[in-house]
């Protein structure tokens, strides 16, 4: 280690992307951040997550040994089940049931489309096999497994040598285990080799499609997703001895590797996941709670709403048409995105998107062979997006922008100009309606919050998309392009349990307590386990709440206190209700104090808080070239526009619009009539009038 | 910005966000509503139309069959009440006769939107209530030959005048239905998100000033009509005919004809049911608003499924339909079950056009809205239950591809309810849901399978009501692919008795000791049998979903299969 070489302990954060592998260390005792960005290597990512670790210590003369946590967010899994690349499956079920998968919930994906179908089951029908058994809704066995039919179920795999992987999916075995048990240890048993995934330890939850489906998901993911964390770890252990391994789950949290490689269907959601935690934790350093994130990339943007700091969770949601049931942080995604490609529709209006012209052709202006008129064209046009990207070596060609959209803009008998902002003002229309989804539709006021942009465009749309909706202010965190890995640094260990129990709520809280309180021996025992180095914990307790008759369940949270033996006690029936009722209203704007209410599944969110260092750094300020200025349009003609550089700018600094601030990972536009400030994280915050 | 304010940039815009008003009203329902089938099933759509009563604009999840009964509904506003339309009224109908409705549960709401003096436009909405009173729990029985059997019947009326409730209309409203509580919930609904959406209206108006408004609705609707003129105009000029038969109406009538000669030339297309049969007494008779919806959901599927919903669909298609006849009933015709007709007439629509089309076709589906209700007395508590499904069965078999086994199809795509969720509410066991081996139809590209539900009750005895199509006629093949299998309901019993049962099962008793079984329709083939290609063939024989013996029948070529090692 050379003079300037860095002592104490570092954290490392990884999330791979499509385009590039992103790396931030943080030390935890100077609080000092190290940023790196190499080219991803899709064919084998760990590749690029070994080789851009290598590089990220010797840069900056990291002390390999003194790293001690890597935390890593992966789309391993993501990119599997995209592409169907995973394993033959054997899924076993319930006598009469072995169609359930290929029925699913019975629906066509589009109404109107005659063409598009739901895709064929990850297990073809001839791999669904089914034993007799049964087990009852109050968890009685209905019907008993026995020895004999599980013999006769293995004999019949063994017939079928192609099998690489089982998933076993018995109707209510989120009641009672036994059966899936039984069975689940005798097929491991027989089968030594193979990775055996059962429904009531991937998600123990009723509602059997979604359950078997995750289930399926997998045991489709396990070989190539536990493959790839065991090289990873052992390639990591030789890197960075002392590393502690964890894995970004789609819930928004780090699990251990041992857990990724059982439940790989967790981290189908991990990368996006992490970028809205750190957009979190990055808002929540410049005292912002009530945050709508705004992602813009290529194909397409991401938006999710965090509220007191915390992202919004799905419990479900469909992947490239695989239904997933699992915690999941809600980020809603729109085809719309810097390559959104601009057409004429038939009834004679501008389109923009869900087409894009991807990283190959691209947009025209990257000159790699695109031709189409496409959004970073318009920005191009409009000279938003400045001709020489920082860092150099990529240069802009506005001319193939500009003869990209000269077609439509002389199909519609308007200027170039005037082309380029509707383009603009479409995909932002299109951006403001996903944001109304995900604020106005669920009871926010999206005037309240702060929009926080990233993703490579983000910043070039966020001010006029915060204009749409009301929003007075923008904020672009320091370093928006490892806001991923960031994230990632800054994450909490955690692990969610569920039991779905079905008790009314008149009934007392007797039982209720019971179920929780095994959910808290859980919780402990995984605290034991799996997070032997916290240094804090928080449990939070969830019920599932719904009246009588209903089918779907809002997600309340309760308080729960625990005595010094350990044993739990929840508050009684009134208040239990009563926050149901607050919940209900919240979300339908009424209640009835009168109709009975029940608990379907208690849900417990385990966290365990690492060490971390959220102090700003002291960051010297770079010098930067003089200032130079260039014509951009907006919306009346062009004006004389500063281009600003990020890094020569430094906390108390302010300007006016208009402007563009220009930095590695992204591009901001400040509009003529708005202001732009440096606050003490280092964040940027617009404010808009 | 106004010079351009009506070009094709500022137009887009402005019709994104009409949608998000839309769509926000849909979400309001949903969330304010009380009644599982709207919280669930979503039954139940919004939509924005222009003063003169032509919709504009609907939510992205409405449902054609609504938007057909709004139309009728505004038109009908207009018609009758004209120029004493005010400010804060608030109106609503159901009747199939006179008031443009399709069943009367669906009962529709709009809310007049003004800008000082001037009527712009009305927000409409439209919930399919659990029940709105009449013989059976629920409106929906099947059986019943009478408009007036089937629920309270309401002409348009004003819920509202100026902003006052009529309380009396309430109180009569509310008296004629079960579950008074969760109707009036589910009205409440309906009325918030017409001032929801009259209110942000009236921010579009504040933005871009009324004539502005009026002009992009007026701009909507004929872009609308241009683009699917311009779709009709790819079609082949030509007469195109096709005939189907339904089962039979549940009161003695068998084999309805529907009859359709579509005439189609140059940018314009006319779908004349002359010579389909008179009206019947059981409740399958579509009203003229369903009709329409049929032939709407049919042409905007083959030609342009992105095309908006609006009225510039209705002005691009002219639809000749006897009245009095079953496309077009007249009073006191019963309509409940017009859902079922519906899916036939969008068959026909398919089999008219397969000629003109052959590579957007689909070859009959399933051909029906197949439901069955369990209702019975809970041993556990002593209450009362109904529990009723409606299932999928087979899609039929495209130009490219096979069709798809078990789903929903055509203008219905109701999810199911889960085996677990049925078993926790409801004394009943769900003992197999499975595909129906060997019902498709063979082709080149086959037709998708139908699905077996078989439910037992648990301790007790139930009474089983059913309502099938397509159980003796069957989905039939497109050039040359057969016909699929036909539906059917029967009782099991563990003696090892199977009990058929009709089409229209009513009343059926069923002790524990036997389980109701239900298959649904497959859906027919396209092209050839002999085409089929040996990969598709032995991925069907591997799969397991035929016999042996009905792929020898069916794939003869194939007679002596390449056994694949291993």
């Amino acid at each position: 280690m050379d003079a300037n070489g860095l002592q104490g302990e570092w954290l490392v954060g990884v999330d791979v992307g499509g385009t590039f592998t992103d790396f931030s260390a943080r030390n935890l005792v100077t609080g000092q951040v190290r940023i790196h960005k190499r080219p991803s290597t899709p064919d084998d990512p760990g590749r690029a997550v070994i080789d851009g670790l290598a590089e990220l210590v010797e840069k900056h003369a990291i002390d390999p040994a003194s790293i001690t946590r890597f935390a890593h967010g992966t789309t391993v899994a993501t990119n599997a089940l995209l592409q169907r690349r995973g394993a033959r499956v054997a899924v076993v079920t319930t006598r009469g049931f072995r169609d359930l998968l290929e029925i699913g919930r019975q629906i066509r994906p589009h109404l109107y489309d005659l063409q598009l179908d739901n895709p064929a089951p990850l297990a073809p029908r001839e791999l669904r096999f089914e034993i007799d058994e049964r087990i009852g809704s109050r968890g009685e066995v209905v019907r008993p497994l026995t020895d004999e039919s599980i013999a006769a179920l293995i004999a019949e795999l063994r017939e079928h040598p192609e099998i690489e992987g089982i998933a076993v999916c018995l109707l209510f075995s989120y009641l009672n285990g036994a059966h899936e048990g039984k069975l689940a240890e005798a097929l491991r048993a027989a089968f030594p080799d193979l990775l055996v995934s059962v429904s009531r330890e991937v998600q123990p939850e009723f509602r059997e499609y979604e359950r078997f489906s995750t289930t399926l998901i997998n045991a489709f993911l396990q070989p190539e997703v536990s493959r790839y964390i065991d090289r990873l770890r052992n390639n990591v252990g030789d890197a960075a001895p002392k590393a502690a391994f964890g894995i970004f789950q789609s819930s928004g949290g780090l699990m251990s590797a041992a857990k990724a490689a059982d439940y790989p269907v967790r981290t189908a959601l991990s990368g996006p996941a992490a970028g809205a935690v750190g957009a979190a934790r990055s808002a929540a350093l410049s005292k912002f709670d009530d945050i709508i994130t705004l992602d813009i990339g290529g194909t397409s943007s991401d938006v999710c709403l965090i509220r007191n700091g915390r992202t919004s969770i799905a419990r479900s949601r469909d992947i490239s048409g695989f239904s997933i049931r699992l915690p999941m942080v809600d980020i809603h995604t729109i085809g719309a995105g810097g390559g959104s490609i601009a057409t004429l529709a038939n009834d004679g209006l501008m389109k923009v998107g869900p087409e894009s012209a991807g990283a190959v052709p691209g947009p025209a202006c990257y000159n790699l062979g695109g031709t189409l008129p496409t959004v970073s064209d318009a920005n191009a046009v409009l000279n938003r997006l400045p001709q020489e990207l920082v860092g150099g070596g990529f240069s802009l060609r506005r001319d193939l922008a500009v003869d990209a959209l000269r077609p439509i803009a002389n199909m519609l008998g308007i200027g170039l100009e005037t082309a380029a902002m509707g383009i603009i003002e479409i995909v932002n229309s299109n951006i403001v309606r996903a944001i109304r989804t995900i604020s106005v539709e669920k009871g926010y006021d999206p005037r309240k919050f702060v929009l926080m942009s990233f993703g490579g465009a983000g910043g070039l749309h966020a001010a006029e998309v915060a204009r749409a909706l009301g929003m007075k202010q923008v904020l672009v965190p320091e370093a928006p392009g490892i806001l991923c890995a960031d994230g990632l640094i800054a994450a909490d260990l955690q692990e969610d349990f569920v039991t779905s129990c079905h008790l009314k709520l008149a009934a007392g809280v007797a039982e209720l307590e019971a179920v929780v309180q095994e959910l808290f021996v859980q919780g402990q025992a995984w605290l034991k386990t799996e997070a032997v180095d916290a240094q804090g914990e928080r449990l939070m307790l969830f019920l599932d709440m719904r009246y009588v008759g209903q089918n779907y369940e809002l997600p309340v949270e309760i308080e729960a206190t625990v005595d010094a033996q350990g044993r739990v006690a929840l508050p009684d029936v009134d208040a239990l209700a009563q926050a149901f009722f607050e919940t209900y209203e919240r979300n339908f704007g009424h209640y009835d104090p009168a109709a009975p209410v029940e608990i379907v599944n208690a849900r417990l969110r385990v966290l365990a808080h690492l060490s971390r260092n959220d102090r700003a750094q002291d960051k010297p300020v770079a010098e930067t070239g003089k200032a130079k200025t260039v014509q951009v349009w907006f919306g009346e003609g062009y004006r004389n526009t500063k281009l600003i550089e990020r890094v020569g700018l430094k906390p108390g600094d302010s300007f006016s619009g208009p402007a563009i601030v220009t930095q590695l990972d992204t591009t901001t536009i400040v509009p003529p009539d708005a202001t732009m400030r440096i606050d003490e994280a280092g964040n940027m915050i617009m404010d808009l009038n | 910005m106004t010079d351009r304010t009506l070009d094709p940039i500022a137009l887009e815009i402005a019709w994104n966000g009409l949608k998000s008003v839309a769509d926000e009203c849909f979400i309001s329902i949903m969330r304010t509503a009380f009644s599982t089938n709207v919280k669930e099933r979503h039954d139940h759509s919004t939509a924005i139309a222009d003063a003169t009563g032509r919709l504009v604009v609907q939510a992205e999840m409405a449902l054609p069959i609504h938007l057909a009964s709004m139309s009728g509904l505004l038109e009908g506003i207009v018609q009758k009440y004209g120029d004493t339309i005010r400010p804060g009224d608030l109106f609503l109908a159901n009747d199939p006769h006179v008031a443009g409705g399709t069943h009367l549960p669906d009962i529709n709401m709009a809310m007049p939107v003004f800008d000082g003096d001037r009527l712009l436009g009305f927000v409409a909405n439209i919930i399919h209530h659990a029940d709105v009173g009449g013989a059976a729990v629920g409106s929906m029985s099947g059986g019943l030959d009478e408009i007036y059997k089937e629920g309270l019947r309401i002409p348009i009326m004003r819920l509202y005048s100026a902003g006052t409730l009529n309380t009396e209309l309430m109180e009569l409203l509310l008296l004629n239905m079960r579950l008074p509580d969760e109707r009036r919930g589910d009205l409440n609904a309906q009325i918030s998100a017409c001032r929801l959406g009259v209110f942000r209206l009236g921010e579009m108006i504040a933005n871009l000033g009324s004539d502005v408004l009026a002009q992009i609705f007026d701009e909507i609707v004929s872009r609308t009509e241009m683009r699917m003129r311009a779709a009709i105009a790819k079609l082949p000029d030509g007469e195109y005919r096709f005939e189907d038969l339904m089962d039979d109406d549940g009161c003695g009538t068998l084999d309805i004809k529907i009859a359709l000669k579509i005439t189609k030339s140059g940018e314009s297309i006319c779908f004349d049911f002359d010579g389909t049969d008179p009206q019947v007494p059981g409740n399958f008779n579509m009203t003229w608003s369903a009709t329409q919806a049929a032939v709407c959901f049919g042409l905007k599927a083959l030609l342009d499924p992105e095309v908006a919903n609006n009225q510039g669909i209705f002005d691009a298609i002219e639809i000749k339909a006897p009245a009095g006849s079953f496309v077009n009933c007249v009073f006191p015709a019963a309509v409940a079950m017009r859902a079922n007709s519906c899916q036939r007439v969008v068959d026909c629509v398919f089999g008219a056009l397969a000629e003109a089309v052959p590579d957007k076709v689909v070859a009959a589906t399933n051909g029906a809205n197949t439901s069955a209700v369990f209702a019975g007395i809970d041993p556990r508590t002593g209450q009362a239950y109904v529990y009723l499904e409606t299932l999928g069965g087979g899609m039929g078999a495209r130009a490219t591809h096979d069709g798809k086994d078990a789903v929903q199809v055509n203008i219905t795509n109701t999810s199911n309810l889960p085996v677990e969720a049925i078993e926790l509410e409801y004394p009943l066991r769900v003992e197999e849901y499975a595909l129906v081996i060997d019902s498709s139809g063979a082709g080149k590209y086959r037709g998708g399978l139908g699905m077996r539900r078989v439910i037992r009750p648990v301790g007790h005895v139930c009474e089983f009501n059913g309502v099938g199509e397509r159980f003796r006629h069957r989905p039939w093949g497109l050039f040359g692919g057969c016909d699929g299998a036909a539906g059917r309901f029967y009782v099991r019993g563990d003696d090892g008795t199977e009990t058929q049962l009709a089409p229209k099962a009513s009343q059926v008793r069923l002790a524990p000791d036997a389980a109701a079984v239900m298959e649904t329709p497959g859906a027919g083939g396209y092209g050839d049998p002999v085409e089929r290609s040996r990969e598709a063939f032995e991925a069907d024989r591997a799969s397991g979903k035929f016999s042996e013996r009905w792929l020898k029948e069916n794939y003869p070529q194939f007679a002596a299969p390449a056994r694949v090692a291993g």
